[in-house]
């Protein structure tokens, strides 16, 4: 479980998330939604310790993962806005690294999974970005985390890798709790069973997905519009 | 942290790279001593080992440059930050990384102390080899404090070149500290404080082949203290 309970980070004299209350279990899917500089990656650094909320707590399965890092790294799968990652290196040197470090995890049973068995060997720097989105997942993956953070995984992608990425998200959340951002809300349509919709800080909805086509959309602008002009 | 270790050579053997900067210095370090090898006529490698805080100047922060700087100039730090490795376990795994580097480096000048243990053998004097591998303990130990120094000055941008320069720069501010051009100009307090604290004069004893404690504990003081800075340096940047 994810608790975050009356969360705030400020930056110099600007407030990026304010009192955000969230609970989150296992088995929910939640999308998060929001303008850019709303607030979601500030959220999703601060649930995965890399940054440290200004007021509030964060626990992640009771653990904080500020204080108890190496205990709440091991619980988390993070794939950052961007999907930085080493460029000289070889895949499946890349992803041995990080499993290694998380000392957990079939390496080869993941790149299946996520389509990368024909380009272990390749330099990351040689790949298109949607075979780099699918390292990055990878490296998420390993470890088993029972956690999954995915920063706008599907951003850059053609139809055809985000419709395989989306298929394993979905494939995935069986058996973890997935928070996923994305500007792209069909994508919540399909995958999310849950929507936290966030503000210029502060948290605008928290349901469950709105049932019907076009439905993620027209929530997501109501809410957005109701919010800016309070 | 192993995973780190290998990681990070990975970055310097499996690039052009490593192998430019290490046989540069090879090179260059080799060549500065042998120019004048016949010309001093001795068959003594104290010039070298003297020359070498003047080298490493240049080579240490080109090695150490990109150890944090880039990391954070691509953002992979967010990686190192989320998972299973301690801001410790990051800096100590560069570290190491980077002084393996470094007696890669140095394990290439070891032809040295050969031949002209063999050009002496010839003319009748031979290489006192213990003040030689003294020396070369005080040369790792000097290399080692160098890095710490690079790897902090590393960790303050996201900027190679400007880490190169600036790590130049404090490495060439250190060892100019305690030389004859710096005591002829300060009063005879900071004269003596320099003198103490210049890595250059702590080395000194070990190419004359004394295995010092008291420079001993200088160099793992002046590491242990610029490490610790660094891991702040990186748990305050988080």
């Amino acid at each position: 479980m994810i608790h975050i309970q009356n969360v705030s980070k400020i930056f110099g004299d600007k407030c990026a998330v304010s009192a955000l209350d969230l609970e989150i279990k296992v088995g929910e899917v939640i999308g998060f939604l929001g303008v850019n500089g709303a607030g979601k990656t500030t959220t999703m650094r601060m649930i995965t310790g890399i940054l440290k909320p200004t007021s509030g707590t964060v626990m992640v399965d009771g653990v904080d993962p500020i204080e108890h890092h190496l205990e709440a790294t091991k619980k988390i799968g993070y794939l950052p806005e961007n999907n930085p990652l080493y460029p000289d290196m070889k895949v499946q040197e890349y992803l041995q690294f990080i499993r290694e470090v998380k000392k957990h995890g079939d390496l080869m049973d993941i790149a299946a999974k996520v389509g990368l068995t024909d380009v272990l060997n390749k330099k990351i720097e040689t790949l298109s970005r949607g075979y780099r989105q699918r390292v990055g997942l990878a490296a998420a993956l390993l470890g088993n985390p029972h956690i999954l953070i995915l920063d706008e995984p599907t951003s850059g992608l053609d139809p055809i890798e985000q419709d395989r990425i989306r298929e394993l998200i979905i494939d995935l959340a069986k058996e973890k709790i997935v928070i996923f951002s994305t500007h792209i809300l069909s994508e919540v349509e399909d995958i999310a069973n849950r929507i936290v919709i966030i503000n210029q800080g502060k948290k605008i909805y928290d349901g469950p997905k709105p049932k019907g086509k076009g439905a993620v959309e027209k929530l997501f602008k109501e809410k957005v519009l109701e919010s800016d002009t309070r | 942290m192993k995973a780190l270790i290998k990681k990070e050579l990975g970055h310097y053997f499996n690039n052009p790279f490593g192998y430019i900067i290490v046989v540069l210095f090879a090179v260059f370090a080799n060549f500065m001593f042998v120019k004048d090898v016949f010309v001093i006529g001795q068959v003594s490698m104290r010039q070298f080992f003297g020359l070498l805080p003047w080298i490493a100047m240049i080579f240490v922060p080109a090695v150490a440059m990109r150890a944090l700087a880039e990391e954070k100039r691509v953002r992979t730090m967010e990686i190192l930050q989320t998972i299973p490795l301690t801001p410790t376990q990051v800096v100590l795994g560069k570290f190491i990384a980077l002084v393996i580097v470094c007696m890669v480096a140095l394990a290439l000048t070891l032809g040295l102390p050969v031949s002209l243990n063999m050009i002496g053998a010839g003319v009748g004097s031979s290489l006192y080899l213990p003040e030689v591998l003294v020396a070369y303990v005080g040369v790792v130990c000097f290399f080692a404090m160098a890095l710490s120094v690079s790897l902090f000055v590393s960790g303050g941008t996201d900027n190679q070149v400007v880490a190169f320069l600036m790590g130049a720069i404090v490495l060439f501010i250190l060892n100019v500290l305690g030389t004859d051009v710096i005591n002829s100009v300060v009063p005879e307090v900071l004269d003596r404080a320099f003198t103490t604290l210049s890595p250059v004069n702590q080395l000194s004893s070990f190419i004359k082949g004394v295995l010092d404690v008291r420079s001993i504990f200088y160099f793992a003081s002046v590491t242990s203290i610029m490490l610790f800075l660094t891991i702040m340096d990186v748990e305050k940047r988080s």
